[in-house]
């Protein structure tokens, strides 16, 4: 019981003028930055995160949690009307929302777009405000044995469930591990490859090598796969609100539901975020509907399974983050940064020290 | 295309090599008084895994060498650009060291241009365009370094200049 008096509590803190504001303003540069192709919505959160070294933690994370909705939302609009995803979640939104825009129905894919993604991180949110809880009960109980074993199991599954070849995606996070035995050993203090240099005594900074990998190798991906996209001037329809009726609505509901549970549960396992989401939702609304011939050609179905999933899974993905201190995906990977940042140590500790800040 | 015929293969060799100096270094490593498992231990745990994968690695891709070029002629992916990358990757090493002795103004204020030129399609290179990138380059420089020296009060490297501001 005591933990609906906390959550109480923290939507107090929430709901204070400066907090909505920042929020607010989290949410518009959060989605500025996802609808960029080329500026992710991590780029947008690394980028925040400096920001937030002066508020206090819970309005810290506040305006993070923001910026990172607002990114992985955003990335829809450049998907429906310039088929170029603006962050990797938004691949499959292409598929569907880019012919609904040349058919002129561009206002109405991006009010299913946009509502449809606000419903899904709702959704993954209910159930980590009334699940984690119990995960952090059940993580508490962990000793070093179960730690080792999770880590094991994050890195198994970022390998397994890498796209192309598995022994590559191995590789790279052998890498991680390669990178993260620079500084002092843990047991006897002994300096472990560092060249000599004091600077390098406490390992690579997280911050700089999180900012390092994503933002650059981003530069550098973009670089190499230099294409010209093109702007076409198409009629646009006229539409009245969101774009669709309530029929509508409650005829993708079930799809909804569906995605947005598979966008949950992807967020949760740690290591694979939105576009994996987004895919899966897609294949799957894909393949159980009726209307199989129609998706890849504008059916609204396909934008609703990808943008609520690939939104549901941050609900999701904050849910490793909080309780077992894993990363869900690359975004909340920087969250965790922002966290050491306000001295909160991630992990199941996290509920008993810091239970209002959650 | 040279990149993506042999990448693989690159790839097991640069982490077989990375992996055979890490052994060798750990090996370096002085043993623990205290107890069996020292400082060396994780390291050499590591770097065996990662020698035996990315041997493996190597094998397969070998194994499978011509059915890979077979489907990559089937596929016509277009080129990456090679040039483009690796002027972005100079200019990043670059800046990362010239940083600090020139001063974050004029170094921010260099880079910027020459990279966004560099990211630019082949067709946004007129002068248009052109004049458009050194404003975005000003006005972004003068932001973030106002933002940091007066918003969070942390100090940039000043450089050969060095400006009271």
């Amino acid at each position: 019981m005591g933990a609906f008096g906390l959550l109480g509590n923290a939507f107090v803190q929430i709901l204070t003028p400066a907090s909505l504001l920042l929020m607010v303003a989290g949410v518009a540069v959060g989605i500025v930055f996802g609808s960029i192709p080329g500026l992710s919505a991590s780029m947008a959160v690394a980028l925040f995160l400096p920001l937030t070294f002066s508020m206090t933690p819970s309005m810290g994370m506040n305006t993070l949690v923001a910026v990172y909705i607002g990114g992985i939302s955003g990335g829809l609009i450049s998907a429906i009307l310039l088929n170029m995803p603006g962050t990797a979640s938004s691949i499959a939104t292409c598929f569907d929302g880019h012919p609904m825009a040349k058919n002129g129905e561009a206002m109405k894919a991006l009010g299913l777009g946009i509502v449809f993604s606000a419903l899904g991180s709702i959704f993954s949110f209910i159930i980590l405000t009334f699940c984690a809880p119990m995960l952090a009960d059940v993580a508490l109980k962990f000793t070093p044995v179960e730690n080792f074993g999770i880590c094991f199991f994050a890195l198994t599954m970022v390998a397994i469930l890498s796209s192309g070849n598995m022994v590559r995606g191995i590789l790279a996070g052998m890498l991680g591990l390669i990178f993260a035995l620079v500084g002092m050993a843990p047991i006897d203090g002994t300096p472990r490859f560092t060249f000599g240099t004091s600077n390098l005594m406490a390992g690579f900074d997280t911050l700089p090598t999180l900012i390092g990998i994503f933002a650059i190798s981003d530069i550098l991906i973009t670089a190499e796969s230099m294409g010209s996209g093109k702007v076409e001037t198409i009629q646009v329809k006229k539409v009245k609100g969101f774009g669709f009726s309530w029929q509508e609505f409650l005829y993708h509901l079930p799809n909804f539901f569906r995605s947005s549970l598979i966008g949950t549960g992807i967020g949760i396992l740690p290591g694979i975020g939105g576009s994996t989401s987004g895919m899966l939702a897609y294949v799957t609304a894909k393949n159980m509907s009726k209307k199989r011939d129609q998706f890849g050609k504008g059916c609204p179905d396909g934008i609703v399974a990808t943008e609520s999933a690939n939104n549901a899974t941050i609900g999701g993905a904050m849910i490793p983050l909080l309780v077992l201190g894993i990363p869900g995906d690359g975004v909340t990977a920087m969250m965790l940064g922002g966290f050491l940042i306000h001295g909160l140590s991630a992990g199941p500790l996290l509920f008993v020290k810091n239970a209002d800040v959650v | 295309m040279f990149f993506k015929k042999y990448g693989d293969i690159l790839v097991g060799i640069f982490f077989m090599a990375l992996s055979a100096v890490m052994m060798a270094m750990a090996a370096m490593l002085p043993k623990s008084k205290v107890m069996d498992v020292g400082p060396e231990f994780m390291p050499m745990c590591i770097g065996a895994v990662t020698f035996a994968l990315a041997a493996a690695l190597l094998v397969l891709s070998l194994k499978n060498h011509k059915l890979h070029l077979a489907q990559l002629a089937a596929e016509s992916i277009p080129d990456c650009d090679h040039k483009r990358v690796l002027i972005s990757t100079i200019l990043i090493l670059v800046y990362v060291f010239v940083l600090q002795p020139v001063g974050f103004i004029l170094a921010t204020l260099i880079y910027l241009p020459l990279q966004m030129l560099v990211l630019a399609p082949d067709s946004e290179r007129g002068k248009k365009q052109i004049v458009q990138l050194l404003i975005v380059d000003v006005l972004f420089t003068a932001a973030v370094f106002f933002l940091f020296r007066y918003g969070f009060k942390i100090i940039l490297p000043a450089g050969i200049f060095t400006i009271n501001l």
